[in-house]
């Protein structure tokens, strides 16, 4: 069996409130094989942007741990931890927080840029990836001249330029109507699988959990149900 | 540094250009300010300094006495050997002229008036020649050497004797023995110095005059003329060995008032380039602080992809050195381009406290106050900008990307 691609076993969140204490995650395990898109699914509070935040090294847990790849990273300093989602996972938001400024281009070689990775060969990526979700010809324009659904192909496509082992994706397709959000999932699982990365989405579209390999259901800090689900796309 | 940090930089003072223009004109008037400041001060010290080793020569020697303790009685320190002494002091290759210089006073008197004053006796025609004209001439004619016992007066004192060209005089003062002389002369000129004070007791008369007055070969102190303001202290080193029985000052170790003045403006146009600086930075501070708040977010984004918190740090440091960079280029070419026109449309500048004749505003171009200012002005909005980011660009990620 190979190494998974995401290892979470016993995780433990718990918020501070002024006086209150919040137990956001009450020992929370699950695997992620390579290449498997995993859907993060309950009601809002049950947990899922904190298994997010953890698996995306941008939190700590209390107890328990991550292991990326075979390794434990959920006890790295800040510099390392940021090293990781660097070289290794890429983030897609609900709001797609592209940076305003840059060119689609520009956001999407970013990842590439802050890698180190030299100029000519960030161009050739840069263009096979837009090319691959569509967007070659606006290359030069800015996200804000853009839709919804062509900025979320915008993000993805950032999300991906590095070939990271693990996609973290917080309800990716919230923002888009359903035509554009079937575009969106297609391209997630053409460009993920293409690429042999792991995704784990947290989401409530139900037209995603249905194309995800499995599902996993939260509430209250635990996970309440496991499923496997046939893809339909 | 990849240029690729400097074009988002750029980007960035792009987002708010009102913003980004305020920062820009403030860092352009700040620099501007000192650069216009700086130069009218560094234009004043040049003048005094030049004004200074004209008036006394870039250096003075004289013998240490002379210096350093009162005379009993006139030209008790003075200088024998005049012109054995002179000789080795011409023979120095930075040495253009030495001047004969004998400072006394007594009175002087039109016959029904008598009032004090302080006389100097040149080598007229050497010393006009090698100061020119550093004296106004409001009357008459500057003296010569052919023009025996003949006196100028500062206008205040010819105003209180009534004296004009052509008029006789009378100058007492004690001999070298102490006993009490007088001595007719003829004014041939009448001069402002541009201080009243200073015009209502000063007379002019030739060396001989003077130690015929006094009775004496002596003269006070040898004024030692350069070839320029750099040669004084290498030249002061040298004479000072070719001469070791005498004393060697500067015209600097003279200058009371030039001390007094660049004391007195380093600290008025230090206070004000510190204001400056102070206000640059508040205005700096200020836009940066806005921006790290509108872009909380986008630091979270930026630093959860993998940007390191000094990374983001260095772009705002940028960011701030383009608008102070920018702002500071404006402000060199405004305070270039006044700096100029000053010298094409002159301006008068009114008499300065205790002076009785303006002079002409003129900014000195100084290449190391440009860069040192410009330097100073990125440097200041660099660190400005960085010490606003540094704690939100390392902020939790959660916080930040949780920001409205």
């Amino acid at each position: 069996m190979s190494t998974p691609t995401l290892s979470l076993s016993g995780l433990h969140k718990t918020y501070h409130l002024g006086l209150h204490t919040v137990p956001a995650l009450q020992g929370v395990d699950l695997a992620l094989a390579p290449g498997e898109m995993l859907a993060l699914t309950g009601p809002s509070g049950s947990g899922k942007s904190t298994v997010l935040n953890l698996a995306g090294l941008i939190d700590t847990p209390d107890a328990g741990e991550v292991h990326l790849e075979g390794h434990c990273v959920s006890r790295l300093s800040a510099a390392q931890a940021t090293l990781v989602r660097r070289d290794a996972i890429g983030f897609v938001f609900q709001g797609f927080n592209l940076v305003p400024v840059m060119t689609v281009a520009d956001n999407v070689d970013y990842p590439l840029f802050i890698a180190g990775v030299p100029a000519r060969e960030r161009r050739q990526r840069v263009g096979a990836m837009l090319e691959a979700v569509g967007l070659l010809d606006h290359a030069a324009h800015l996200p804000d001249a853009l839709s919804g659904g062509q900025r979320q192909r915008v993000a993805i496509a950032r999300a991906l330029i590095k070939n990271p082992r693990l996609v973290i994706a917080d309800e990716p397709t919230a923002s888009l109507d359903s035509h554009t959000a079937e575009q969106v999932l297609d391209l997630m699982r053409e460009q993920g699988h293409r690429q042999g990365a792991a995704f784990l989405i947290a989401t409530h579209d139900a037209r995603l959990v249905r194309r995800c390999d499995r599902i996993i259901t939260l509430r209250d800090g635990l996970i309440v149900q496991q499923a496997e689900e046939g893809l339909t796309a | 540094m990849n240029t690729q940090w400097i074009k988002f930089a750029w980007l960035n003072t792009l987002r708010n250009r009102r913003r980004s223009a305020v920062t820009v004109a403030i860092a352009a008037l700040g620099t501007a300010a000192i650069l216009l400041a700086g130069g009218f001060a560094l234009f004043t010290y040049e003048s005094l300094a030049e004004a200074s080793a004209r008036t006394t020569g870039h250096l003075i020697v004289a013998r240490a006495e002379q210096f350093d303790t009162d005379e009993d009685t006139p030209l008790q320190h003075g200088l024998e050997h005049l012109d054995q002494v002179r000789a080795q002091l011409l023979a120095d290759p930075a040495v253009r002229q030495v001047l004969p210089r004998v400072e006394f006073s007594g009175l002087i008197s039109n016959g029904d008036k008598s009032t004090v004053m302080m006389a100097t006796g040149i080598d007229p025609d050497a010393e006009f020649a090698i100061k020119g004209p550093f004296l106004t001439m409001t009357a008459g004619k500057v003296m010569t050497q052919q023009a025996r016992q003949s006196v100028m007066l500062g206008d205040g004192l010819a105003r209180s004797l009534k004296a004009r060209p052509g008029s006789n005089l009378t100058l007492l003062a004690s001999t070298t023995e102490g006993v009490l002389n007088a001595l007719d002369v003829t004014v041939t000129g009448v001069f402002s110095t541009g201080i009243p004070d200073v015009d209502k007791r000063l007379v002019y008369t030739d060396v001989e005059t003077a130690q015929k007055l006094l009775a004496t070969t002596r003269v006070s102190s040898l004024g030692v003329f350069l070839d320029r303001m750099a040669s004084t202290e290498p030249a002061q080193a040298r004479l000072s060995a070719l001469l070791p029985e005498l004393k060697t000052r500067t015209w600097l170790d003279q200058a009371v008032f030039y001390r007094s003045v660049r004391d007195l403006y380093n600290r008025i146009f230090g206070a004000l380039g510190l204001i400056i600086g102070v206000i640059v930075v508040f205005v700096v501070t200020n836009a940066m602080a806005m921006a790290v708040i509108e872009r909380t977010r986008e630091i979270g984004t930026l630093r959860a992809l993998g940007t390191l918190p000094e990374q983001l740090t260095r772009t705002f440091a940028l960011e701030g050195m383009v608008m102070g960079g920018m702002g500071a280029l404006l402000g060199a070419m405004v305070a270039l381009s006044v700096s100029v026109a000053l010298l094409i449309w002159p301006v008068q500048m009114p008499p300065p406290p205790g002076r009785s004749t303006g002079y002409p505003l003129q900014i000195s171009l100084d290449i190391p106050l440009y860069l040192g200012t410009l330097t100073a002005m990125v440097l200041l909005t660099m660190l400005a900008s960085a010490l606003v980011a540094r704690r939100t660009v390392r902020q939790p990620i959660v916080d930040a990307l949780a920001h409205v």
